[in-house]
This record gives C-alpha cells, sequence and structure tokens, in this order.
C-alpha cells in the first residue's frame, strides 16, 4: 500500500511544535499553532506540488491522545511481527466513527497509506515513560520511522532523548521550526529520504525544487524592489488648476497627494513581498515612511535609514546627479545657503544638505488650454536609500521569517543595516541608476533588469 | 508581428488578466515555442484577443492609420505625377531639359534617404538634436490632423518614442516611394502620349565627354547589362543645347528623332534611384520598425510578469484545504486554589515516580497516607486499581508542561465519581525547581473549564 510519491506523517504528543514543523517545511503560514493541546483535530495535508503535480506530501496530525488504550487494544492480538501491522488496519476500521478515538484514528490513517514517520517530541523537557506507549504504536505500524528533537524552551534534555528515542529510532535528528535556515530546511529533507530508498530519488529532485523556489523567491522579491525603486523615483504626480496659478492649498495638496503615493507604493510593495514569500497573514508593527524634516533629513535619520553627510556629498558628486539636489549639494544648497549664515554652513545644519525638499511643484501650462500643477519626479538623493534600506530590511526580516510564528513581527531597522549590505562600489553603481529614475527619461527593460540583478545579489548576500 | 498585435497586446494587459495558473497552463501547452519569448507572446495574444471588448483598439487606431496612410498615399503618388508632368512638359519650342528631372529621380532621393539614415540612427532618442528632423516632431504634426478623439486614444497608447519614430519613418519611405513612381508613370505617359524632344544644358561648362562620364556613372548599376539604356557619347553631343534666342541648333533639328532616346535612360535612372533604393531603404525600416515593435512589447509593463508566468514552474507547497478554525475560550478557570492544605489522603502522581513523588511532598510540605504513580508506564486496569483504593482528599501532581490528554481525562473523569476533592497541582521540571510558569498554569485552567468537573481544584 504505497502511494505514488513518498508522504511523510508528522506525528506525536500534543503541543510539542508538529504544526510549527509542518508550516516550515511547508512556507505555509495558514497553519493554527498555539499552546492549546488539541488545536488540530483532522489530519492535513500539504503537498509539493510544480505545476500540479505531487513532488512529495507532508501530513500534520493530531497529537495522540489515548495511546495506551490504543495499544492495549493492539496488544490483545497475539500475532507475529508481520501481521502487526494489520492489527493497526484493523483498529482504524473499528474505530473510524469512534469519537474518542478521532485523533489516532486521524494520526493512523496516512502512516497506514505508506508515510514514513517523523516523530517529533520537544527536546526542552524531561523525557517521561509516557511517551513510550506513542512508540509502540507507531513501531506496530511497520512503517519506517525518524524521531525530530524540537526545542520549545531554553533548557536541554535532549541527551535523555537521543538515549530513549534510539530505542525506538533508527534516525534522531534536531531541528527548531521557528530558527530553522533554508539549508537546514533543506538537510532535513535529506535526512527524510532517507527512510526509504525508493524515495530518495523524488525526495532530491523535491530539494532541487525547493532550491529553484527560493531562487523565485530571490527573482521576485528583486523585480518587486526594482519596481518600487523606479516607480517611486520616477512618479510624476499632476493635477488641473481651477486658476493659472496654484494656489497655497494647492501646493500644499500636491505634495501631500506626492506623499501618500510614494507612501501606497511602499506598502503595496511590502505586501508583495510578504505573498512571495507566502507570509499571508503577517501582522507587522514598523514606522512608516515620514517625509518630514526631522524624520527623514535630519543628522540622525540620514545615518540611520539613508547614507551619511559624507557619503551623501560624495553620491552627489560622482552619480552625475548633478542637477537639482546635486548642484545645491556641491554649493552648498543654493536656495538655503542664501538664508543661512556661513557659520550655519561650516557648522552643518541639515539645510546645508539641501535635502530638505522631496521635488519641484511646477506649474505647467498645457495645449488643452488648463494649468497643471506638477510634482516630481524625486529630486532627494537620499531618499532613493531611505526607501532602499528599509524595503530590503523589511525583504530580509520576511524572507527570514519562520511561517510557524504567529507573533507581530517588530520592524525595527538598526544602525548598522547599511553597513550590511552597501559599500562604496555598490554606491556608485546604484546611484547610475537612480539617477535615471529620477531623470524623466525613459527606463528600458534591459536596464531595470541589470538593476534587478543588483537588487537581488543584495538580498542573497543579505539572507543567505 | 505588427502594431495590432501591440495594442491588442497593450489591451490585454490592461484589462484581462488571466490567473497565474491559467498562464502557466497556456506556458506549458506552447513549450514548443518557449525559446522565444516574442512568439509566447504572440500566442498569448491570440489566445485570449477574443475576451476584448468590440471594437478593438487596435482596430480603430488600425484603420485611422490606414487611412490617414491612405490619403497621404494618393497625395504624393498625385504629387509625384504631377511635378512630373511639370518637368517633363514640352510645348515644342525648346526641349525638355534632362537635368532638371534627373535631380529630381537622383538627387532628391539620395539626400532624402541620408537624412532618413540619419533619424534612423536616432530613432531610439526622444530628444532629436536637429528637431525638424526628428521624426517625433513630424508624427506630432500629423497626428493634429486625426480626430480628437482618437489623438487622445493615441496618447494613451504606450508608443515608445523609439517606436513612434519608426512608425513615421517607415510611413515616410513608403510615401516617397510613391511620390517616385508618380514621376515614373508621368515619364512613361508623356514619352507614349507626345514626342518629347530631350536636351541638355547647363550654365556651367560641361563638355560632354565630362557630361557623358557623369551619366555613365550615374547608369553604373545597368550600363553593362543594359548599354542601350545609357546615352551615347554622340546623343549627348547632339542634345546639348544653348539658350540663346529662340533659335534651335541645327544638328539638333536634324536628329530629332533620336533625342527621343534619352527617355530610356530617364526611366532606368527613375527605377534605380527613386524605385529601388528606395523600396529597399523601405525594406530597411520595416525592419526597423518590427525591431522596434519588438523591444516596445517585451518593455511593456506586465510583458516580464507574463513571461515569467508562462515560463516559471508552479511551485507550491501550502495546504490546498482551508483549516477548520480553532477557537480557545480565554476564561480563566473559576476553582483555583493558592496554597496547598498540609495533608491528604492520597497522592497521585501522573507519570510520576513514586520516588519523584515523595521529594515532591516533601518539597511542597505536604504530607499523605498513600502516594500512587498513575498513567505513565501503568496499565489501565492497574489504573482503574489505584482509583478503587482512593478516597477522601487527593492531591494530583501533573508536569504542568506536558498537555493534558485525554487518557489523562478519562482518568480524572473516573476518579472523582471516587473521592471527595481532587487538587490539581501542575509542577514544573526539577530544573525549574518544580515551579509552573504562569502560561502552563493557565493551559490547564483552560483545559479545566472545557471539563466542568466539580470536585476539582487547580493550584496555582
Ligand atoms: N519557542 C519555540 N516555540 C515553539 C517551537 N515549536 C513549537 N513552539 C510552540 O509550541 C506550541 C505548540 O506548537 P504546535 O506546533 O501547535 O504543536 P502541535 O500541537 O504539536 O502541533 C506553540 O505555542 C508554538 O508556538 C519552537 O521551536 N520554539
Ligand atoms: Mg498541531
Amino acid at each position: 500500500m504505497t502511494s505514488m510519491h513518498p508522504t511523510f506523517a508528522v506525528v506525536g504528543h500534543p503541543n510539542k511544535g508538529k504544526s510549527s514543523i509542518v508550516s516550515t517545511l511547508a512556507f505555509d503560514d495558514s497553519v493554527q499553532i498555539s499552546d492549546t493541546p488539541g488545536t488540530t483535530t483532522k489530519k492535513r495535508s500539504f503537498p509539493l506540488t510544480v505545476d500540479g503535480k505531487v513532488l512529495y506530501e507532508l501530513f500534520d496530525t493530531p497529537g495522540f491522545q489515548r495511546a495506551r488504550r490504543v495499544l492495549a487494544w493492539l496488544e490483545k492480538h497475539e500475532v507475529p511481527a508481520s501481521k502487526k501491522h494489520e492489527v493497526v488496519l484493523a483498529f482504524i476500521e473499528a474505530h473510524k466513527d469512534d469519537e474518542r478515538f478521532n485523533d489516532e484514528v486521524q494520526l493512523l490513517e496516512p502512516i497506514m497509506a505508506g508515510a514514513g514517520i517523523i516523530y517529533v517530541v520537544d527536546g526542552s523537557k524531561p523525557y517521561g515513560e509516557e511517551y513510550e506507549a506513542e512508540m509502540e504504536i507507531l513501531r506496530w505500524t511497520g512503517q519506517p520511522s525518524m524521531a525530530l528533537i524540537n526545542h520549545i524552551g531554553e533548557s536541554d534534555y535532549s541527551q535523555e532523548w537521543k538515549r530513549a528515542l534510539g530505542h525506538y529510532f533508527k534516525m534522531v535528528r534536531t531541528f527548531n521550526p521557528m530558527l530553522a535556515t533554508f539549508s537546514q530546511h533543506l538537510l532535513l529533507l535529506e535526512s527524510m529520504a532517507q527512510l526509504k530508498e525508493e524515495w530518495i530519488a523524488p525526495v532530491n529532485h523535491s530539494i532541487d525544487l525547493f532550491k529553484a523556489y527560493h531562487e523565485q523567491m530571490f527573482e521576485r522579491s528583486a523585480n518587486a524592489i526594482a519596481k518600487l525603486m523606479y516607480k517611486s523615483l520616477s512618479h510624476v504626480e499632476q493635477f488641473a488648476l481651477t486658476q493659472d496659478d496654484a494656489s497655497k492649498e494647492e501646493r500644499e495638496q500636491i505634495e501631500e497627494r506626492y506623499q501618500v503615493v510614494l507612501r501606497g507604493l511602499e506598502q503595496t510593495s511590502q505586501k508583495q513581498i510578504e505573498q512571495i514569500w507566502n507570509h499571508h497573514h503577517l501582522e507587522k508593527e514598523q514606522e512608516s515612511l515620514t517625509f518630514e524634516g526631522v524624520d527623514l533629513f535630519s543628522k540622525e535619520s540620514a545615518s540611520l535609514f539613508g547614507l551619511t553627510r559624507k557619503e551623501l556629498l560624495i553620491t552627489g558628486a560622482t552619480g552625475g546627479a548633478m542637477t537639482g539636489a546635486g548642484i545645491d549639494l556641491m554649493f552648498g544648497g543654493g536656495t538655503f545657503l542664501l538664508g543661512s549664515t556661513i557659520g550655519a554652513v561650516l557648522g552643518g545644519s541639515s539645510a546645508f544638505f539641501g535635502f530638505n525638499e522631496l521635488s519641484d511643484v511646477k506649474v505647467l501650462g498645457k495645449s488643452l488650454g488648463t494649468n497643471y500643477l506638477e510634482m516630481g519626479p524625486m529630486k532627494n538623493i537620499n531618499f532613493a536609500y531611505i526607501l532602499l534600506n528599509r524595503t530590503l530590511f523589511h525583504t530580509t526580516k520576511i524572507a527570514s521569517h519562520s511561517h510557524a510564528l504567529r507573533e507581530i513581527v517588530q520592524l525595527k531597522m538598526g544602525r548598522t543595516f547599511t553597513e550590511k549590505w552597501m559599500d562604496d562600489t555598490l554606491r556608485k553603481s546604484l546611484e547610475k541608476y537612480h539617477t535615471l529614475f529620477r531623470s524623466k527619461d525613459e527606463v528600458k527593460a534591459e536596464v531595470l533588469s541589470e538593476y534587478e540583478v543588483l537588487i537581488k545579489d543584495v538580498l542573497k548576500h543579505l539572507i543567505d | 508581428m505588427n502594431l495590432k498585435n501591440y495594442i491588442d497586446f497593450y489591451a490585454l494587459l490592461q484589462s484581462h488578466k488571466p490567473s497565474r495558473e491559467e498562464n502557466r497552463a497556456f506556458g506549458l501547452e506552447i513549450e514548443d515555442v518557449n525559446y522565444s519569448p516574442f512568439k509566447q507572446i504572440l500566442l498569448w495574444v491570440q489566445k485570449y484577443e477574443g475576451r476584448l471588448k468590440k471594437p478593438l483598439l487596435s482596430q480603430q487606431i488600425g484603420s485611422y492609420l490606414y487611412g490617414l496612410t491612405l490619403t497621404l498615399a494618393i497625395l504624393a503618388f498625385l504629387l509625384g505625377l504631377f511635378s512630373g508632368m511639370g518637368l517633363l512638359s514640352y510645348s515644342g519650342h525648346e526641349p525638355v531639359n534632362v537635368i532638371y528631372f534627373l535631380a529630381m529621380v537622383v538627387l532628391l532621393p539620395l539626400l532624402t534617404m541620408i537624412l532618413t539614415f540619419f533619424s534612423m540612427l536616432k530613432a531610439g532618442s526622444s530628444h532629436s538634436f536637429l528637431v525638424h528632423i526628428s521624426p517625433a516632431f513630424w508624427m506630432e504634426r500629423v497626428l493634429q490632423l486625426l480626430p480628437k478623439k482618437v489623438q487622445h486614444t493615441l496618447k494613451e497608447l504606450p508608443l515608445t518614442p523609439q517606436l513612434t519614430n519608426w512608425m513615421l519613418i517607415k510611413r515616410s519611405q513608403l510615401l516617397a516611394l510613391l511620390f517616385s513612381l508618380g514621376l515614373l508613370v508621368s515619364l512613361l505617359g508623356m514619352v507614349t502620349t507626345k514626342d518629347i524632344a530631350f536636351a541638355w544644358s547647363t550654365t556651367l561648362q560641361v563638355s560632354p565627354q565630362e557630361f557623358h562620364s557623369y551619366l555613365l556613372s550615374i547608369a553604373f548599376a545597368w550600363r553593362d547589362l543594359f548599354p542601350w539604356a545609357v546615352p551615347s557619347l554622340e546623343l549627348i553631343e547632339q542634345s546639348q543645347y544653348f539658350r540663346l534666342g529662340e533659335n534651335l541648333d541645327m544638328s539638333m533639328i536634324q536628329n530629332a528623332s533620336k533625342l527621343g532616346e534619352w527617355w530610356k535612360f530617364l526611366a532606368f535612372t527613375t527605377l534605380f534611384y527613386a524605385i529601388f533604393l528606395r523600396f529597399t531603404l523601405w525594406l530597411f525600416t520595416q525592419w526597423g520598425f518590427r525591431y522596434a515593435l519588438l523591444k516596445s512589447f517585451l518593455s511593456l509593463e506586465g510583458s516580464t510578469t507574463l513571461l515569467r508566468e508562462m515560463n516559471e514552474p508552479i511551485i507550491s507547497t501550502a495546504s490546498p484545504k482551508e483549516e477548520q478554525l480553532f477557537t480557545s475560550h480565554e476564561k480563566q478557570y473559576g476553582m483555583q486554589i493558592a496554597k496547598l492544605n498540609s495533608s491528604y489522603d492520597v497522592t497521585l502522581g501522573w507519570a510520576m515516580s513514586s520516588s519523584e513523588l515523595t521529594v515532591l511532598n516533601d518539597t511542597m510540605q505536604v504530607t499523605s497516607k498513600d502516594v500512587f504513580e498513575v498513567g505513565g508506564a501503568n496499565s489501565l486496569s492497574e489504573d482503574s486499581a489505584i482509583i478503587a483504593k482512593s478516597q477522601g482528599n487527593v492531591l494530583f501532581y501533573v508536569k504542568s508542561w506536558e498537555p493534558p490528554t485525554m487518557d489523562f481525562v478519562d482518568f480524572l473523569e473516573e476518579l472523582v465519581i471516587q473521592v471527595e476533592h481532587v487538587t490539581l497541582t501542575p509542577r514544573g521540571t526539577s530544573n525549574e525547581k518544580y515551579i509552573a510558569t504562569q502560561k502552563e498554569l493557565e493551559m490547564w485552567g483552560r483545559k479545566l473549564e472545557t471539563l466542568h468537573l466539580k470536585k476539582v481544584w487547580l493550584k496555582i
């Protein structure tokens, strides 16, 4: 009774992290995980499919509830080892509709249909005799099995667990669903393949697919980020004026709209990235993208989220951005310079950098007889780095966020995040593209994909 | 591949998006062309164009462009025809000077072809250095001839500068070609309906010999194949004329019948320079336009996503079914005690050895007559026997970290029938000094809450 593809049933005592392990292995954050035992009441299949074809299948199951009773039922039947699995089948048959054994029937069914057994225990709590009935039942099924030690808490009892588990399982591995990296994930799959000889090839194939899948995620994230950067930097907001010139309110209004659009773009792209990494239910807490001088362009936030003053100066001078803010930067912030004293300039007030402005607001005459107020594209050099830093940080967090975690994600970018990925050469190549995005020139698809490759490399560096 | 496909593709991307699954399924269906993203897109457009709203945007625009081109083409042809007729008009007094006609069919085409060549080189950029030869500049003028509504639609279209430039370059070549055809037709028409005396004359000092060698080089392409289509030196000598007074050269009059021979040369020159070369250039612009169109296809927003969806396998790991929602009630368990009594009738420990229980009782400073180990490795009948022996006030230790299984619940329910009072005491590990955490106690509380057992108290 073996099915076409390898199947694995994750079983064990309640509350030992079965659902957590499954949701990590399946990149599925919809699995219900809770510290109340009995949350999982039905077995649930998690197939790895490629274009609809199943490569292997993972089962999340409810925990054992009445192990001693089941074992007592089995042991009433004196049979040779070769017939034991038939007794288990008979047990399932006899208790299909018995409420009391719902959980056991649910977890035994996939096993008896040919699934390999993955028995999960918590290595941070002591071993106890009460587990033996469960392990004995699993032995009766005659299916290949392995044990997985999870660590829910701080303490470590894995030595005693290993000794006990060694009596029942040929293979004992450690796996932490909350902290596991992608390569640990693949290693676990490799171990699972060892359960049956004929599973090695299909599981290896699955591993290759997982790698391809992971690669897809990187590519799609880089694509989303490149689009966000391009759209934000090149965005032009326009609106029709009622009169020839714009009123103060209208100017404020367009500025407001411009900022709303940029914030919206960031939010959409974050959602997109969360979808790419299969975090459909994620709740997060983060500071929103602000445009007020203090938050965005102060000495502190500039060095925190964007470039430092020195970097800005170099970038402005080398990036070819000798327009707008770039010139302001070189010559001491044009408009600001006029208003400020030399002392203030030397003292390096934030105005010195001329980055307080996002973009010009211009009144345009149009052929159709209406005047338009226009804002954009982005003029501020630092904005690109602030946005890029934020989005890279978010993506890094999301990509390494376990699908088993259910808490609210805190997105707080540390002081050193930029250093983790950016150096002078990279900044120079990035600035070339940012300058292009900020210009009103057409950006060709192939140029955008060059930028995408750059971003993908950064992501890989940050995440792997 | 044409503009229609492009506009359809654009309209499809705007209005109708098949799901990723549909796109992948189609991608697999046409897997044999996956080496060419472009073919994939065309097939995709073919598959879905039926879903577009009628009348198709592409048809609307196509018919406007067609109408515009046709009108201009007819005009160009007529212009060619009339210019030809003007140049060749022969009053009978004076012969027709071939130099004007030659300028029209050699110099003008060569000059405009060079300009075209320049604009082809600059077709990729939106701002041209010479704005008046920039096709985009003329495109705008031409488009202003269209109805306002169409102009608006055109503005909406994702026509890159490169694409519009090529559209214009291509069409301008077609118009020039038709103009030249007009010239040729007028030449042939005039020659057949009239008896024209061709001659040549110039202010410059050009001897017939020199002129002959010029003509030979103009005729380089056909002089060896069709020597009769190149005027002989003799003919040239005979047909040179000077506009001195009203009188014609006598030798010209004597050779009047021969002077008509020029038309062959003129026809060949027109055919070669104004028509053949132009036609070649037109083919070339056709190719340039296709190239620009191809680029535009691939850079249209949404096309990379579509290609990715068609070519990337859909890998899925998640469960296809929604899980039944589990709701836990957060109510606190009502029957809690904070302090243990100093003595109990029986002490039970779920999956704990009796030695461990003794240590526990000592730690908690509790005494008890009987101490029993239940659950764990016991058989069910052993447990039942212990229940039968128990009575009165029971202190029941459980491992705080182990969730209560139904096995435990069965035992507890059997136990409360037999005894007066059960104090359930979750204990932590020895590392934790037997103290249960708050979370664990809450978990036990929640479980007891669902059981509604009147005699069970939870020690917190
Ligand atoms: N810190 C931590 N908690 C875990 C880990 N695995 C599981 N948990 C927690 O343990 C509880 C039970 O997990 P769950 O996966 O629902 O267990 P199941 O009943 O065996 O399916 C949940 O509160 C999880 O958050 C882990 O590796 N680390
Ligand atoms: Mg579960």
